[in-house]
């Protein structure tokens, strides 16, 4: 069993490694805003360095949902999903398989944003350092989730970027990504709750302040967004993409 | 080995088998033949447990698809590999999902090469080769296993001479060790290279099986003799022979060419399913 995933997930991270653009975008982007912005955001916020920090970290993470659900759909555009499918190796372990290599970049992402949050910007140094690395372990497994989930919906690449790109802008930014959810109207701040970005952006501000009680609400959300996606991605993806189905 | 009963597929308003019945024995290599939409992929899906059937049985060594992954061996109608990935990646991943681990891994990847003549595409990657190497490819990852039911849909499509005869060769080797073979191809001449028994589909059902020679029985052919004015007389006859003798005697004028046409197995299929329409 471990063998086996072991080398699909061997495999797709070859395939993460040949085609790195993605990634490296959503990785420097954000950098380079967060440097741009930090004098507006100190000048304009108590703990602005944090804001623009997290802030722009979770709604670049958000982007890497694109990175998850491209990941899924190739494999129906190069038609190699069923071909794993009829190997010995159980649905269970092709998506664990595949998903974890995505989980693994999903995770370095955010922590080389957060590294150089603390360095770059002034983010607080984290007094709990492992509060923040679960904080990610958690905001990514729900990424990864809402990404395969939203791969087996989608008929393209574009529909995909499409739906990943303003959903991220979006959610992130309805969330308090952008700007604290405190000094947005009222409907925003009410409607706020219903983005994973919020509940990132708290667990995260949290995970960094190292109130750890305070993570305990959004990260159970999160949690459950994620394994809800999850079981709904796992379910679709365990039936393929045969005539007749999911299209 | 494969046994296949009654086999029932829709798609909406579309039946896509109706009634498809067909069994493999070990060693056995049949030629599956049909025009599009004859069923040969949707059954080569159930087959490999991608898909349900509406109603009917399949099973493999007595189990049902299900309870034998990786004993069956798929070379899908498309090319389906990973454009980034090299050649040699794919079959180590195609390996080790079959079971194969180390040296075992290393002599099969090395086996196949040489058979199928990658051995100096090893380290390229898929994206950047031409289609009959995908071909070749395709074939390897689906064998690299030794598995023991082979489904090859459509294998040699579109692919040059080389790769189908390398193709062919192999299938013929594996065969010949023992493993059951579903061969899908619009190219019958393979079916007689293969020397495979032969199931002609025809919407959703198999209308004939047999050897080529049981099959062909009391098909006409052809006579065509070409005289010294360049007039050509031709007769579609079950009786070839005999009736070379008699236009030879009627001939008024002297015979340049004479041509002596055995039924094929596109006259078979044409026959069939004419037979089957009617």
């Amino acid at each position: 069993m471990f063998y086996r995933i072991a080398a699909i997930a061997r495999h797709n991270w070859i395939v993460r490694l040949r085609d790195p653009g993605q990634i490296i975008s959503y990785i420097a982007m954000p950098m380079v805003l967060m440097l741009v912005l930090k004098p507006l955001y100190v000048r304009a916020l108590d703990a602005g360095s944090t804001q623009v920090a997290t802030g722009l970290m979770v709604m670049f993470s958000v982007f890497a949902i694109g990175l998850a659900g491209n990941s899924i759909l190739s494999e129906r555009t190069w038609r190699t999903w069923d071909r794993l499918r009829v190997s010995r190796a159980p649905a269970i372990e092709l998506l664990v398989g595949k998903t974890f290599p995505i989980f693994l970049v999903m995770v370095l992402q955010q922590t080389i944003l957060v590294i150089y949050g603390v360095i770059a910007i002034g983010l607080p140094l984290p007094a709990e350092p492992w509060w923040v690395a679960l904080a990610i372990l958690i905001w990514a497994f729900a990424l990864l989730a809402i990404g395969a989930a939203l791969a087996t919906l989608v008929r393209s690449h574009g529909e995909l970027s499409v739906i990943s790109d303003v959903g991220a802008l979006t959610l992130s930014s309805l969330g308090g990504a952008l700007v604290p959810l405190s000094i947005m109207p009222e409907w925003a701040q009410i409607a706020g709750h219903a983005s994973p970005g919020y509940w990132a952006l708290t667990m995260l501000q949290a995970a960094v302040a190292g109130n750890e009680s305070a993570m305990l609400l959004p990260a159970s959300v999160l949690l459950a967004i994620g394994l809800v996606a999850g079981a709904f991605a796992a379910r679709r993806l365990a039936r393929g993409w045969s005539r007749g189905k999911l299209m | 080995m494969l046994e296949v009963v009654d086999l029932v597929k829709r798609y909406g308003p579309v039946t896509a088998l109706d009634g498809f019945t067909l069994s493999v024995a070990s060693g056995e290599i049949v030629g599956l033949v049909g025009h599009n939409g004859a069923g040969k992929t949707t059954f080569v899906e159930i087959v490999s447990n991608l898909l349900r059937q509406d109603s009917g049985h399949v099973t493999i060594d007595g189990k049902p698809p299900a309870d034998v992954r990786g004993q069956v061996g798929v070379a899908p109608q498309h090319i389906a590999l990973y454009p980034t990935v090299t050649v040699r990646e794919h079959l180590v991943l195609f390996g080790r999902l079959g079971g194969l681990r180390r040296a075992a891994l290393d002599t099969a990847i090395d086996d196949l090469a040489v058979l199928l003549r990658l051995t100096d595409l090893m380290d390229r990657r898929t994206g950047r080769l031409s289609g009959g190497q995908q071909r070749r490819i395709q074939a390897a990852t689906a064998l690299i296993h030794r598995p023991r039911l082979m489904l090859l849909d459509e294998p040699t499509a579109g692919a040059d001479l080389e790769t189908r005869q390398a193709i062919l060769d192999v299938v013929k080797q594996r065969a010949g060790e023992g493993a059951a073979v579903v061969y899908t191809t619009h190219y019958l001449p393979e079916i007689t290279e293969l020397q495979a028994t032969i199931a002609v589909a025809r919407d959703g059902r198999v209308i004939a099986r047999g050897t080529y020679d049981e099959l062909i029985e009391g098909l006409p052919g052809e006579v065509r003799l070409t005289l010294d004015n360049e007039e050509e007389i031709s007769v579609s006859t079950t009786e070839p022979t005999a009736t070379l003798i008699d236009l030879l005697n009627r001939a008024e004028r002297p015979v340049s060419a004479v041509d002596l046409r055995n039924p094929s197995l596109d006259d078979l299929y044409h026959s069939l399913a004419a037979r089957d329409a009617s």
